[in-house]
């Protein structure tokens, strides 16, 4: 069943692999409260269907946004990065992050379709993707700065 | 004579970010290109071909497995090489965008040294 193929696990380790490669930082799951998210925030999004059908998330405040944004431009000021680079970078991270999950997935439950990313920037965001599905999130730490929150919601599809 | 890129991307961060990796890498281009889609790049073609194509996979407008099909229909474009650079990666895409006139896959996340390996076969 979906569940023992442990989807957490799974996303955590593609979040992993893509900010150890392209945003030079580290994560480890936390079980922070994620009080850092409240306020202004900006949730990736990616949808996708095929074998498995939901969508994936990443969460995380402004400044942790442009922090992400600028490690992975390679640049040192926050004044040089824009909002629309900023969701951009977050648009592009879930689409990574979601990449490496399908490869994973390819091997048990078969092949998923990807969308192209969306990106909501806005206010007290809540992250709570529906609830006919199972829903996996996991808090991560950044580098010890910030925490960002991953989910996924899925289901296996009846087709 | 120098050699020209175009990077293919609807992301215009990930165009700078595939940009600052190839510098990354030491490879060195005399003359760069931009497209946020498919039928952005074949329009900057008709003014100019380039040698070297990195091209993104899911685009608006047409993606990248078309582009790779149009633009092996160009006799101007016969020299060009075109490395795919996405986070799809399974073998059943990679094997069929390669049929279809692809010289190379690079999956995201990459590295500046992913770079230097699918590339410098072509830098001469
Ligand atoms: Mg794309």
């Amino acid at each position: 069943m979906i569940e023992q193929l442990g989807i957490k696990e799974i996303v955590l380790e593609s979040a992993k692999e893509v900010f150890e490669t392209m945003i030079f930082m580290d994560i480890t799951e936390t079980a922070e409260p994620d009080s850092d998210i409240e306020g202004w925030a900006i949730l990736g999004l990616i949808t996708f269907r095929g074998a498995m059908e939901g969508c994936l998330a990443i969460c995380c405040s402004t400044p942790c946004a442009q922090t992400i944004s600028m490690n992975m431009l390679g640049i040192d000021s926050a004044e040089q990065v824009s909002e629309a680079d900023t969701c951009d970078a977050i648009g592009e991270v879930a689409n990574m992050i979601v990449g490496r999950v399908k490869k994973h997935l390819a091997e048990t439950v078969g092949n998923i379709e990807i969308s192209i990313p969306s990106v909501v920037n806005g206010r007290e965001i809540k992250n709570n993707l529906g609830n006919d599905a199972e829903l996996v999130t996991a808090k991560v730490n950044i580098e010890d700065k910030y925490v960002a929150k991953l989910s996924m919601l899925y289901r296996k599809s009846s087709k | 004579m120098g050699k020209s890129l175009m990077i293919v991307d609807d992301s215009a961060t990930m165009r700078k970010i595939i940009m600052r990796t190839v510098r990354m890498s030491g490879l060195e281009f005399d003359r760069t290109e931009e497209a946020g889609n498919g039928v952005e790049a074949l329009e900057k073609l008709k003014g100019g071909v380039v040698d070297i194509i990195l091209c993104d996979i899911n685009m608006p407008e047409m993606c990248g497995t078309d582009l790779v099909k149009r633009v092996r229909q160009i006799p101007d474009c016969n020299g060009t090489k075109i490395i795919m650079v996405s986070t799809e990666s399974s073998q059943e895409l990679i094997d069929s965008v390669i049929a279809d006139g692809a010289n190379g896959f690079i999956c995201k996340p990459f590295t500046p040294e992913k770079f230097q390996e699918k590339l410098s076969p072509f830098m001469n």
